[in-house]
């Protein structure tokens, strides 16, 4: 049985690098029913709803942190954050709201990927199309890798 | 010295906007301000545009009542094909209320629990930490659980009909862009995904026993805060009834005098004009017959209540009579109902929903009608907020040379101006002293307007916060500050 997963891309493309959750997210979309692909703006209160319907939760998301490889992958834990506005969460609080609302704690991740441009159009500049290119590289090993091991320990059995 | 006391950004609305109130020497309110800073400018941008884009580059004004402005769009569009509302399409005009109505609701909702409910459940004096949707959630999970879905109701409506929950597209030129399915129709009927138009209809009294009961508890705060007399404005249908997409005008006074008789949307430009004020770049705009003095209306949920003659649903009419046998005036003028008055029309919305939903015609392929070319083209419906105006001008090519928005929120100026005095006089005049509750109170007064001062999505980083007291000799004695400001 498939594992309920979702791939959550947070951004808007019409802000130049602001699209690279968008660009990552829609490209895994219709490819594989492994996941279900979201897109938001931002992380508001609904989406803790959202995510506590899934087992593994990857939130991709534009940063104006520049890393040296190109992106940061994290694991999400929840927590409560007090933020100027609640107009848009942080990924911790959606996780904390699931748990509060909802009693589900997914496995959720962050894969935060270097932007450098944030004007008012579309398109990704060359850097972040890199950056892209080089977390694409990274989760798709990683997921193979994941499914692997998950064969594996299938055939095991 | 005068002091100024500035509460910037205004929180739990939609936009950014700004409050300074000036302070005498002896801490007596000498005015108020409620300034709405952002510039959009999409009535000029829109200009050499195909008219066939207006629809789809408009709703981008907002992330909160897109479809308000697809629709106002679009009604103004369909004139410029020659199609008056009446020559639409039974289907796509069902089909257009049925995504209005999704869309009152699920904007509706989201004040009422995302925006309001944290000063009703803890009160205006509460700690700032707790003045908000997260708290909410963490100690009324019920009531938060409902809250996100009767949202997230609203918004599927919007999916299905729209293809997106914000900025989708539905409306073309004279009619609906595509039909809806059985599976559509099952999905909001049947429960299994979400939970059905009913149990919308069953949460939604829920939610207005609730607030009642803050009524009943506190009468003189919600009677008295921030009542001042106004004019009210909103649509009606041939009977006076209650219309959210399509009728005709009504305003009356604060006393239920007729100052608008039921004129034809078209005609809006005869009898409303607005001034400007060097403060703010939001408009005021007014009746020409009763003046700019008197003439400015409120308009939105409780201003609607007022001027129509009853709701065309039977669940929200009983509520409608309930609300004014308890308020005990014909007409109401207190602020703070705006929240009643709005619950009310998520239950109206949710009725039309349920009946739209077992409506055979809104299967019809019957979608798009074909009229004359016409150059010029005016929309007018009720948006969540209140009354909505797109007006559009074309060339002999169809490129748009004039466009002029009166956005809900405008019509609520003054009033909003006036519910920030009524705080300063009531509140801080006078008091020496600053404190959280005070300006929330401010805020409060605001917030019941729902006013949506700009699209939220569209502003850069994270908002800063300044609060400054100035004592008479123009030092700063007291100050607040947030976010790097």
């Amino acid at each position: 049985m498939a594992t309920r997963q979702l791939l959550l891309g947070i951004g808007n493309s019409g802000r130049a690098d602001d699209g690279l959750g968008w660009a990552f997210a829609e490209a895994f979309s219709g490819q594989t029913d492994l996941f279900a692909v979201e897109l938001r703006y931002q992380l508001q209160i609904e989406d803790a709803l959202l995510i506590s319907t899934y087992q593994r939760v990857v939130i991709v998301d534009a940063s104006v942190t520049v890393y040296d490889q190109g992106y940061s992958w994290s694991r999400c834990q929840p927590r409560r954050t007090d933020a100027f506005t609640t107009h848009q969460l942080a990924p911790a609080t959606v996780v904390y709201l699931a748990q509060e609302l909802y009693q589900c704690t997914p496995e959720v991740y962050v894969l935060a990927i270097s932007g450098v441009d944030w004007e008012l159009r579309t398109g990704l500049s060359p850097t972040a199309e890199r950056n892209l290119a080089k977390a694409r590289a990274f989760f798709g090993e990683k997921w193979e890798g994941d499914r692997n091991r998950k064969s594996e320990v299938g055939s095991r059995k | 010295m005068k002091k100024k006391i500035t509460i910037d950004p205004v929180t739990r609305v939609e936009g950014h906007g700004r409050v300074t109130i000036h302070l005498d020497a002896h801490g007596k309110v000498e005015d108020t301000f409620f300034h709405i800073v952002e510039f959009r400018g999409f009535e000029r941008f829109i200009q050499g545009h195909p008219y066939w884009e207006a629809p789809v580059l408009v709703q981008r004004l907002c992330g909160i009542c897109p479809v308000s402005h697809h629709l106002a769009a679009a009604k103004a569009i369909d004139q410029l094909v020659g199609i008056d509302p009446a020559a639409l399409s039974p289907a796509a005009s069902k089909l257009r209320r049925l995504l209005h109505y999704g869309q009152i609701f699920q904007s509706h909702a989201l004040h009422f629990f995302y925006l309001a409910s944290p000063d009703l459940l803890f009160g205006m004096d509460a700690p700032a930490a707790k003045r908000n949707v997260l708290a909410v959630a963490i100690e009324n999970k019920d009531l938060a659980r409902k809250g996100i879905l009767m949202r997230k109701f609203g918004q599927e409506i919007i999916h299905a009909i729209a293809g997106k929950r914000i900025h989708g597209v539905a409306a073309v030129p004279g009619g609906m862009y595509k039909t809806f399915t059985p599976e559509e129709r099952a999905y909001f009927l049947d429960g299994k995904d979400i939970p059905n138009i009913q149990t919308m209809i069953t949460w939604t009294q829920e939610v207005l026993t609730l607030l009642r009961g803050y009524h009943e508890k506190d009468r003189n705060l919600f009677d008295t805060f921030a009542r001042f007399p106004s004019g009210h404005l909103g649509m009606v249908d041939d009977r006076g009834n209650l219309e959210l997409y399509h009728g005709r005008l009504r305003a009356i006074d604060s006393t239920g005098n007729i100052t608008l008789p039921d004129v034809p949307t078209d005609d809006y430009q005869q009898y409303f004009s607005e001034a400007v004020e060097r403060w703010s770049y939001m408009k005021f705009p007014y009746l020409k017959a009763v003046g700019r003095e008197r003439g400015w209306n409120r308009v939105g949920p409780l201003a609607r209540l007022n001027v129509c003659t009853a709701i065309p649903t039977p669940l929200a009419e009983q509520e409608r009579q309930a609300f004014f046998a308890f308020s005990g005036q014909p007409v109401n003028n207190s602020t703070l109902y705006s929240h009643w008055a709005r619950l009310i029309e998520m239950l109206h919305c949710a009725e039309m929903i349920q009946d739209l939903l077992h409506d055979e015609e809104m299967m019809s392929t019957d979608l798009v009608r074909e009229g004359t070319p016409r150059l010029e083209g005016i929309g007018i419906i009720e948006a969540p907020r209140g009354t909505l105006t797109h007006h559009y001008q074309v060339d002999e090519r169809g490129m748009i040379t004039r466009c002029n928005l009166i956005v809900s929120t405008t019509h609520n100026n003054e009033a909003m101006n006036r519910a920030v005095r009524w705080v300063a006089d009531q509140v801080i005049s006078e008091q020496g002293t600053l404190t959280d509750g005070m300006l929330n109170q401010v805020e409060v007064a605001i917030r019941a307007y729902d006013p949506c001062l700009s699209c939220a999505t569209q502003a850069l980083g994270q908002m800063p916060l300044r609060v400054e007291l100035w004592n008479h000799q123009g030092k700063v004695i007291d100050e607040r500050r947030k976010n790097g400001y």
